[in-house]
C-alpha cells in the first residue's frame, strides 16, 4: 500500500471514527509508530496517549522513600502530637522531662513503620519485576521473537500459546481451532471457571491462517479504532480498518489481558490496550484503608484524653499564673519562682510544661505495641492447624493484619452462596424415569458403593449413583424410556468436548450440564463430539450421529432449553430440560407417569437436591419445515422483535412434550457448612446470603446449609412491601407473623421470619430511601436474610445498607470476583481459596480455604483478640493515665509549676520497661477459655458483639479508675511525707514504686492464663523496676552526668526505709481495691448466670437435633446457569 | 493506584497455570508447625475466680491490714515529740520584733529566746529539726537552681556554673558558688537550746551536727573542689575567684571550723540541699545522744530554746518551728500511715462483708428459682 493513500485512508476514517467516539488507533505492526507516541510524551500531549505495559504498583523510589514515608507517617496524629511534644521538649525553659523521653519511642515508631512500608514496598517491586518480565512472543520483522511483559507496545502482533497468561489486551486475529475459535478462561477477572469462547473476525480468519502464517501476519496492516480506554469488562466497541473495508469489533474478538488461553494450541492477537489501559487494571479499585471499630473508640478516646490534658494544663497554666502573682506581693527572696517577674508568661510556659508532663497519659508505645500484638494476632491465625486445608495445602492467611479484634464483634456475615457455603461441585445423585427412582441421596456421596461400570470404556468412575437395575436395564435394552432419558442429556446441552487420553473432557458453561452429561457419559451414552451442525454419542459402544437442527437457548426467563435433533434414522426429536414448573405445563394431555414424577419432585426437593425435568418431543416433519422458515426468517430481523418472536417461536415447539424423568443434583455443600451456620446463628450472628444464583436455587441452598428453618416464614418482597408501605411497619410485621399457622408466640414467630429478596426488588431502595432504616428493623428481627439475583456492585450495596444502619461489625465472605466489591466494602473480608480464581482473596483481609474455618477464625480467633485487645487498651490506658495524671495532684502542692514528681528515668522506662511485657503477654496468650469451650459455647461470642468489654463507658471507667488511682498514688503518701524530713526524691521512689506496684497487680488481676512467660514477665517487669532505680541512682552514673542521674543514692536508702515500703504497699492496695471490688462482684453476681448458660446451651442442642428432621413442601429446583 | 492485588493475582494465576502442567518441582508443604507457641496451646495455669477465692481475699487482707494498723499508730504514739513554733507572728511571741525588723539585708543578728516545757522526759536520742510551712521548696524552678556538677566539686563549674542557677549564678562578676536559689536561701537560723534547771542555771544541751545528712550526699554528692583542705584558697584563688550568694552573711568556706564539715560538704548546708516534698516539711537539724542508760537524753522539766533569729518567713506567710523527738524503727512520728491501714483494712473487711450477703443473697436466690427448672 502507498503511504499517500494511507494517509487519505486515515484521514477519513479519523473523521469518521471521532464521531462515533472511537477515537483510539491502533495500527497493525507499526510498533515505530505508537512508540514515538509513547516516549515522547512530555512534548507533545496527544503522543504521550499510549501507555508502556510495565505495571509499577510500587511506591517509593530511592530518593522519594524517606519524605514520602515520613509524609505519610506524620498523619497520623498521634505520630503529630508526639513530634509536637519532642519539639517542645527541647526549650529548655518548659522542658519538664528532657528530651529523650519522647524521642527513642517515636524514632523507633518511625522506623519500624518506615521498615514496614519499605519491606511492602519492595515486595510489591518484586512482584512487579516478575509479572514484568514474562516472556511472550511478539512478531518482530517477519518471526516471533521471545520479548518481556514490559516491551509489548500498541499494534503488537503477539503469539499466544496454550495455558499461557495473556499480556495485554488483544484482538484476536486467528487462532489453531476452526473458524479461527479459541477458548479462554476469565478466573481472574469474573471468577467464572468455565471457559469462553472467543472468535476472529472471519476475515481475519481467512486471510491470515494461510501459511507461513509470520509472513501473512507482517503484512496485516489494519487500523483499529475503539474507544478510549475503559473498564467495562463485558463490552467492547471498535472498527477494524483493513484493505478498504470496515469491520466492527466486539467484546467476542477480545481477549483481555490475566486472561488464559485454554484448549488452543495458538493464537494471534493484535496488541489494543497496553498495561494501565487495560481493562483490567482500570477495574483496580484503589484500596480502602479498614480500621477496627474499638480503634475508632479509642482514637476518639484518645483525643479525648488530649483535649482533657490540655484544658488541665490550662487550669494549671491559670493557677500557676494566680500563684506568681502571689508570690510577687509576698516575697522579693523567692522572685526566681516567676519568670521575668511577669506570672502571665510564668503561667504561660508553665502551660507547655504541663502538656509535657501529662503527654504520658497517651504514651506512643501504645502504638507500637497495639501494631505488634496485631501482627502476632495474624500470625496466630496464619499457624492455626485448625484452618490449615491439607487438600490444596493452604494455610488460612491473614493479609490484613489489623483487624483481629473485629473478628470478635461481628454482627452481620454476609456470605456468597456459589463455591462458598457450596462446593460448587456438582453431583448426579438421583433420578427419576417414567415415575421410578434410581439412586438414594441420603447416602452420602463418599458411601456410595460405586457400581462396576468396567463395560464402558468410556467411563472415569464419578458417579456416585448405585442403580444397578438401571444399568442392567440399560444395557439390555429393556427400557426404551431410559435410554432415551439419557440420550436427552448426552443431547441437550451446550457442552464442548475436550479428548485427552481418549477420554472426552467436558468444558461446560455451567457446572449442572456438565454433570449431566457426566452421568449420561458413565451410563453409557457418550457425548463424543459437537460441529456446528453434528453431535456425535455413542449409545452403548455404537456410535450415532445426529444432526442439530436448532438450539433453543436458556435463558432466565425461560428457564429451559432444547434441541432439535434430526436422528440417524431420520425422525426430528425435540429434547427439552428445565424446571420442573415450566416443564410440567408444557406436557402432553394424559402424559403417563405423571403423579409419580411430582412425588419425585417433592422428595428430590426434600432432599435438597436440584432437580431438572427431561422431556421429548417427536416433531413431525411438516411442523419442523413450517416453524424453520420462521425461524430464518427472525434471524434477520431487529434486535428486540426478533427476541419477542422467537419467544413466541421457541414456545410453540416446546409443547406437547412427554415427560421423560426428572435428574436430581447434589450441589454439595462444603464439609460443616450447615453446623457452621448453626453455630454462628447460635452465636448470634446474622447470616445473611447474597447470591447471583436465582432465588429458588438460594433458597435451596438456604435449606441445606440449615439457614433457613423448614418451619420458618418466607417474607418476600410483594409483602415486605406491603409492611414498609403501611403506616406502622412494626404492628404490620408482627400482624403479618401471627397469621402464620406455624408461630407459636411473638418471640419465636420472629425467629421464624426469613427474608427472601431479589436483586431487582432492592433496586427499588435506590428510589425510597426512606425505607431503608425500616428495613434494616425488620431485617434485624429475621432469623436470616436470602438476596439472590444480586449484581456485584448491589451485593456491595446491601453491604453498605447495613453498614449504614446498624452499628455492628460486618463480615463479607466470598470467592469470586463477584464478591471483591462487598468484601471491600464489609468492615471484614474474607476470601475463600476455592476452586474460582484468586481475587477475591487477593482483595480480602483473610483468606480461608474452608467456609467452616470461620468458625475458628471467628469464635477462637477473633473472640480472643476481641478479649485480649479489649483487655491490652484498658490496662494501657489505665496505667499510663494513672501514672501521669498524678502530676496534676501534685501541682497543687507545688505551686503549680509543672515540677515532676518522678525520676526522668523512671518516666521513660515505665511503660517500656516496668509495665510493658506482662500486658503484652496477656495480649498475646490470653485465653479465658480454650478453643474446644469457645466452639462448645458460642454464646461466649456475643460478648463482642455488644462491645461488653470495649465500650465507650467501659473505656471511661479505666479512665476514672485512672483518675481515681492518680489521686490514691498521690495523696496517700502525700498524707504520708507531710510535714516530714522526707524529701521530695524519696517520695518520688515511693510513688514510682506504688505505681509499678498498681500496674503489676492490675495485671496479675486481669492474667487468667498464666503461662511461664507471663510468670517470668511479671517478675522480671517488677525486678526490672528495682534494678533499673538502682543503677540510674547509682553513684557511677552520677559521676558521669550529675544533671542526668541526680537521684544519686535516693532509692539505696528509700528502700532501706520501712515507712516507704508500707507506704507503697498501702497506696498500691488502696489503689487496686476498687477493680478487686468489681470483679468480686462480677464474680458474685454472675456465677449463677453460668449455669443459666449451660441450660441454655443443652437446650438448643435438643433443638439442633430437631432442625435435622425438615420437612418441606415449599421448595421446588430448577435448572441453574450461572 | 495500580493495587498490587493484580499482580499478586495474577502471579497466582500463573502459578496454578503451571502446577497444572505438572512441571512443578516438590513443593514444600505450607502446612504451620504443631508447636504449642504457635497452636496458642501453651501449658498454663487457669486459676478460676470464684466466689470462694475472692471473698476470703478482702477478709485476708483486712485482718492483715487491721494489726499492721495498730501497730503502726501505737508505734506512732509511743513516740514523743515537741513542737514550738517560733516564728513570731504573735504580738506576744518572743521572735515578734525580730521577726517584724528583720529582712535578708540585716547585718546585725537578731536574738530572740523562747522558753517551753517537757512534760514527759525523752528517753531515747533525740532528733531536732527545723520546720518550715508554706515554703515551696519543691517549686520546679526553685528545684532545678542549682548545679550538681559545682557541688560535687567539678572545678569548672565552680567558676561557670550552670545556666540553671540564674539569676543566682554570677555576682558582682563573679561567679556564685555554691550557686542557684536553693543555696541562696539556705536556712540560717541558729537554734541552741539550754535546759533549765530548778536553780535557774542553763545549762546547754549538747547538739550534734554532723551525722544529719545522707551519707551518699556526704561522701559522694557533695564534694569540695580540690579536696578539703585549704578552701579558702580553692574558693578565692586566682583562677576560681568566687563570691558568696547574695543572702549569705559568710562565704561557703566559713560554714564550719572543722574541715570535714565545711564548704560543700556542710551538713547543714547538705540537708537544705536536699529538697522537701511538700511545702510544708521539717529537716533535720540537730541530734541530741542519749548519754548514760540511766538519765534521760532529755528530762522532763523547762527548757529554752535561743534563737539567732536570720531567716524571714513572715513576707511570704511561712512559719518556723522547732521539733523535738524521738524515732522509732516506722522514723519520725507518723499517725497518718497507722490510721489508714486501719481505715483500708476496714473497708476492706467491710467490703467483704457486703459482697458476701450479696453473694449469699444471690445464691440462694437464684438456686431456688432453679429449681423449678
Amino acid at each position: 500500500m502507498q503511504p499517500n493513500n494511507d494517509l487519505s485512508l486515515h484521514r477519513i476514517m479519523n473523521t469518521e471514527s471521532l464521531d462515533s467516539g472511537l477515537t483510539w488507533e491502533v495500527k497493525a505492526n507499526s510498533s515505530f509508530y505508537h512508540k514515538h507516541k509513547q516516549k515522547k510524551s512530555f512534548l507533545c500531549f496527544h503522543w504521550g496517549r499510549y501507555a508502556d505495559n510495565v505495571v509499577r504498583s510500587y511506591k517509593y523510589s530511592p530518593l522519594t522513600f524517606l519524605p514520602l514515608t515520613l509524609f505519610e507517617q506524620f498523619q497520623r496524629a498521634a505520630n503529630l502530637y508526639f513530634l509536637l511534644i519532642m519539639v517542645m521538649q527541647c526549650v529548655p525553659i518548659i522542658s519538664a522531662v528532657p528530651w529523650y523521653v519522647t524521642v527513642i519511642p517515636l524514632l523507633s515508631v518511625l522506623i519500624i513503620r518506615g521498615l514496614k512500608d519499605l519491606a511492602n514496598d519492595l515486595a510489591r517491586r518484586r512482584s512487579d519485576r516478575e509479572i514484568n518480565t514474562r516472556p511472550c512472543d511478539v512478531l518482530v520483522s517477519q518471526s516471533f521473537q521471545t520479548i518481556q511483559w514490559k516491551d509489548v507496545r500498541v499494534g503488537d502482533v503477539l503469539r499466544i500459546n496454550k495455558d499461557q497468561v495473556i499480556p495485554a489486551d488483544l484482538l484476536l486475529l486467528s487462532s489453531s481451532e476452526p473458524y479461527s475459535l479459541c477458548y479462554v478462561e476469565t478466573a481472574d477477572i469474573d471468577g467464572e471457571t468455565n471457559l469462553k469462547y472467543r472468535q476472529a473476525l472471519s476475515a481475519t480468519h481467512t486471510e491470515l491462517t494461510s501459511q507461513p502464517s509470520e509472513e501473512v501476519l507482517s503484512a496485516f496492516d489494519g487500523v483499529v479504532f475503539c474507544e478510549e480506554p475503559n473498564n467495562r469488562l463485558y463490552t467492547f466497541r471498535g472498527q477494524l480498518q483493513w484493505r478498504g473495508e470496515g469491520f466492527s469489533l466486539d467484546n467476542e474478538h477480545i481477549l483481555l489481558r490475566g486472561t488464559v488461553l485454554r484448549n488452543t494450541d495458538w493464537a494471534y492477537g493484535l496488541t489494543v490496550y497496553t498495561g494501565s489501559d487495560t481493562k483490567i487494571l482500570r477495574n483496580c479499585g484503589k484500596v480502602r484503608v479498614k480500621t477496627t471499630r474499638m480503634e475508632k473508640v479509642f482514637n476518639r478516646l484518645v483525643v479525648g484524653i488530649v483535649l482533657c490534658v490540655l484544658s488541665a494544663a490550662l487550669l494549671l497554666a491559670i493557677a500557676s499564673s494566680v500563684f506568681s502573682t502571689w508570690v510577687m506581693s509576698h516575697t522579693q527572696f523567692q522572685s526566681v519562682l516567676v519568670v521575668d517577674d511577669n506570672p502571665i508568661y510564668t503561667g504561660f510556659l508553665v502551660y507547655w510544661s504541663y502538656i509535657i508532663l501529662l503527654s504520658p497519659a497517651m504514651p506512643i508505645a501504645l502504638y507500637i505495641t497495639f501494631d505488634m500484638i496485631h501482627t502476632i494476632h495474624s500470625l496466630f491465625i496464619d499457624c492455626d492447624m485448625e484452618m490449615y486445608w491439607q487438600q490444596t495445602d493452604r494455610p488460612a492467611q491473614a493479609r490484613n493484619t489489623s483487624l483481629n479484634e473485629d473478628l470478635g464483634q461481628v454482627g452481620y456475615l454476609l456470605s456468597d452462596k456459589t463455591g462458598t457455603l457450596t462446593q460448587n461441585h456438582l453431583l448426579f445423585r438421583q433420578c427419576c424415569i417414567a415415575g421410578e427412582i434410581f439412586g438414594d441421596a441420603s447416602v452420602r456421596a463418599e458411601d456410595v458403593e460405586l457400581m462396576d461400570l468396567g463395560w464402558n470404556p468410556y467411563s472415569c468412575g464419578n458417579l456416585f449413583m448405585s442403580a444397578p437395575m438401571l444399568v442392567q436395564r440399560l444395557r439390555e435394552d429393556q427400557c426404551p424410556i431410559s435410554r432415551q432419558f439419557f440420550t436427552a442429556l448426552a443431547l441437550c446441552h451446550t457442552v464442548m468436548a475436550q479428548w485427552t487420553e481418549d477420554i472426552p473432557v467436558y468444558q461446560a458453561a455451567s457446572p449442572d450440564e456438565e454433570a449431566l452429561v457426566c452421568a449420561a457419559r458413565e451410563l453409557g451414552l457418550v457425548f463424543l463430539s459437537r460441529t456446528r451442525d453434528f453431535i456425535v454419542v455413542s449409545e452403548l459402544g455404537i456410535k450415532r450421529q445426529y444432526e442439530l437442527l436448532a438450539v433453543l437457548d436458556f435463558t432466565s426467563k425461560r428457564r429451559r432449553m432444547s434441541v432439535l435433533v434430526r436422528e440417524p434414522e431420520g425422525g426430528v426429536k425435540l429434547f427439552c430440560k428445565g424446571a420442573d414448573i415450566v416443564i410440567l405445563e408444557r406436557l402432553e394431555e394424559d402424559c403417563p407417569h405423571l403423579d409419580k414424577t411430582e412425588r419425585a419432585l417433592e422428595l428430590f426437593a426434600e432432599a435438597c437436591l436440584r432437580t431438572l425435568c427431561v422431556a421429548v418431543r417427536s416433531v413431525p416433519e411438516a411442523l419442523w419445515g413450517q416453524w424453520r422458515k420462521t425461524l430464518t426468517k427472525a434471524a434477520t430481523m431487529a434486535t428486540c422483535d426478533r427476541d419477542a418472536l422467537l419467544e413466541t417461536l421457541y414456545d410453540q415447539m416446546e409443547t406437547d412434550l412427554l415427560i421423560l424423568g426428572v435428574t436430581a443434583i447434589e450441589d454439595r455443600l462444603q464439609e460443616g457448612v450447615p453446623e457452621t451456620i448453626a453455630l454462628l446463628q447460635e452465636a448470634g450472628l446474622k447470616v445473611w446470603v447474597l447470591t447471583g444464583d436465582k432465588k429458588e436455587t438460594a433458597i435451596n441452598i438456604g435449606y441445606s446449609c440449615k439457614l433457613l428453618d423448614p418451619e420458618a416464614r418466607l417474607l418476600e418482597w410483594q409483602e415486605l412491601r406491603e409492611i414498609l408501605q403501611s403506616s406502622d411497619p412494626q404492628i404490620s410485621f408482627l400482624k403479618g407473623r401471627q397469621t402464620d399457622v406455624w408461630a407459636v408466640g411473638k418471640e419465636s414467630a420472629g425467629v421464624k421470619t426469613s427474608l427472601v429478596l431479589t436483586g431487582p426488588e432492592l433496586a427499588e431502595f435506590d428510589q425510597r430511601p426512606e425505607w431503608e432504616p425500616t428495613f434494616m428493623k425488620l431485617a434485624d428481627q429475621c432469623q436470616s436474610v436470602i438476596c439472590s439475583r444480586v449484581t456485584p456492585a448491589q451485593k456491595a450495596q446491601i453491604v453498605r445498607l447495613v453498614r449504614k444502619h446498624t452499628s455492628s461489625v460486618t463480615m463479607c465472605i466470598g470467592d469470586g470476583a463477584n464478591d471483591v466489591n462487598m468484601i471491600k466494602t464489609a468492615h471484614v473480608g474474607v476470601g475463600l481459596a476455592g476452586v474460582e480464581g484468586g481475587q477475591a482473596v487477593q482483595n480480602a483481609d483473610f483468606a480461608l480455604s474452608q467456609f467452616r474455618f470461620l468458625q475458628q477464625l471467628l469464635l477462637v480467633h477473633g473472640r480472643w483478640s476481641y478479649r485480649r485487645i479489649s483487655l491490652f487498651l484498658r490496662y494501657f490506658l489505665f496505667k499510663t493515665c494513672g501514672f501521669a495524671l498524678v502530676h496534676i495532684w501534685f501541682g497543687c502542692f507545688n505551686g503549680f509549676s509543672a515540677q515532676s514528681l518522678y525520676e526522668r528515668w523512671f518516666i521513660a522506662f515505665y511503660t517500656v520497661f516496668y509495665t510493658a511485657t506482662p500486658i503484652l503477654c496477656v495480649a498475646i496468650f490470653e485465653q479465658d477459655v480454650n478453643a474446644e469451650s469457645s466452639l462448645k459455647q458460642p454464646e461466649l461470642y456475643k460478648c463482642g458483639q455488644t462491645q461488653e468489654l470495649s465500650s465507650p463507658l467501659m473505656l471511661l471507667s479505666s479512665l476514672l479508675y485512672a483518675v481515681y488511682s492518680s489521686l490514691i498514688l498521690f495523696f496517700i503518701p502525700c498524707g504520708v511525707f507531710y510535714n516530714t524530713a522526707f524529701d521530695q526524691q524519696t517520695m518520688a521512689v515511693t510513688v514510682s514504686m506504688a505505681a509499678t506496684f498498681i500496674a503489676t497487680i492490675e495485671v496479675i488481676l486481669l492474667t487468667r492464663y498464666w503461662t511461664k512467660i507471663n510468670v517470668a514477665a511479671v517478675c522480671t517487669s517488677v525486678v526490672l523496676f528495682f534494678i533499673c532505680s538502682r543503677i540510674t541512682q547509682s553513684a557511677f552514673l552520677f559521676q558521669r552526668s550529675p544533671i542526668d542521674y541526680s537521684f544519686m543514692g535516693v532509692s539505696e536508702k528509700a528502700f532501706r526505709e520501712p515507712v516507704v515500703w508500707l507506704t507503697a504497699f498501702l497506696t498500691a492496695w488502696t489503689a487496686f481495691l476498687p477493680s478487686l471490688t468489681a470483679h468480686a462482684l462480677r464474680v458474685v453476681l454472675s456465677a449463677p448466670n453460668k449455669h443459666k448458660v449451660h441450660s441454655v446451651s443443652s437446650h438448643s442442642v435438643e433443638l439442633q437435633s430437631k432442625f435435622r428432621r425438615r420437612t418441606s413442601s415449599h421448595r421446588s429446583s430448577h435448572q441453574q446457569r450461572m | 493506584m495500580m493495587a498490587s492485588s493484580y499482580n499478586a493475582k495474577e502471579e497466582d494465576g500463573h502459578h496454578s497455570g503451571s502446577a497444572s502442567h505438572g512441571g512443578a518441582a516438590v513443593v514444600k508443604s505450607k502446612k504451620p508447625d504443631n508447636t504449642a507457641f504457635k497452636q496458642q496451646r501453651l501449658p498454663a495455669w487457669q486459676p478460676i475466680l470464684t466466689a470462694g477465692t475472692v471473698l476470703p481475699a478482702f477478709f485476708v487482707i483486712g485482718l492483715i491490714f487491721i494489726p499492721i494498723g495498730i501497730g503502726l499508730y501505737v508505734t506512732s504514739n509511743n513516740i514523743k515529740e515537741f513542737e514550738i513554733d517560733y516564728t513570731g507572728v504573735d504580738m506576744n511571741s518572743a521572735c515578734y520584733s525580730c521577726a517584724k525588723n528583720f529582712s535578708w539585708n540585716s547585718t546585725t543578728s537578731c536574738l530572740c529566746t523562747v522558753d517551753f516545757t517537757l512534760e514527759q522526759p525523752f528517753e531515747s536520742n533525740v532528733f531536732m529539726y527545723y520546720g518550715l510551712s508554706n515554703f515551696y521548696q519543691n517549686h520546679r524552678r526553685y528545684v532545678k537552681s542549682r548545679d550538681d556538677s559545682q557541688l560535687n566539686g567539678d572545678m569548672s563549674a565552680l567558676t561557670n556554673p550552670s545556666k540553671e542557677c540564674e539569676p543566682y549564678r554570677m555576682s558582682e562578676g563573679l561567679p556564685i558558688a555554691p550557686c542557684g536559689a536553693i543555696a541562696n536561701s539556705l536556712f540560717n537560723d541558729t537554734l541552741k537550746l539550754y535546759y533549765l534547771e530548778a536553780n535557774g542555771t542553763r545549762n546547754e544541751i549538747p547538739l550534734v551536727k554532723k551525722g544529719i545528712a545522707w551519707w551518699t550526699d556526704k561522701h559522694v554528692k557533695f564534694r569540695n573542689p580540690g579536696g578539703n583542705a585549704n578552701l579558702t584558697a580553692v574558693f578565692q584563688g586566682n583562677l576560681t575567684a568566687t563570691s558568696k550568694p547574695v543572702n549569705w552573711r559568710n562565704p561557703v568556706y566559713e560554714l564550719d571550723q572543722d574541715p570535714e564539715n565545711n564548704g560543700f560538704i556542710n551538713e547543714d548546708f547538705i540537708v537544705w540541699m536536699r529538697t522537701a516534698a511538700l511545702p510544708t516539711f521539717r529537716k533535720l537539724y540537730r541530734i541530741i545522744q542519749k548519754k548514760s542508760s540511766t538519765m534521760p537524753t532529755l528530762p522532763s522539766g523547762k527548757y529554752v530554746l535561743d534563737i539567732t533569729y536570720n531567716y524571714p518567713v513572715l513576707s511570704f506567710d511561712g512559719r518556723k518551728r522547732m521539733i523535738l523527738s524521738t524515732i522509732s524503727w516506722m522514723g519520725g512520728k507518723n499517725p497518718f500511715l497507722g490510721i489508714a491501714y486501719i481505715t483500708v483494712g476496714s473497708i476492706c473487711f467491710f467490703l467483704g462483708v457486703v459482697l458476701l450477703i450479696i453473694h449469699h443473697k444471690y445464691d440462694t436466690r437464684s438456686t431456688g428459682a432453679d429449681i423449678p427448672n
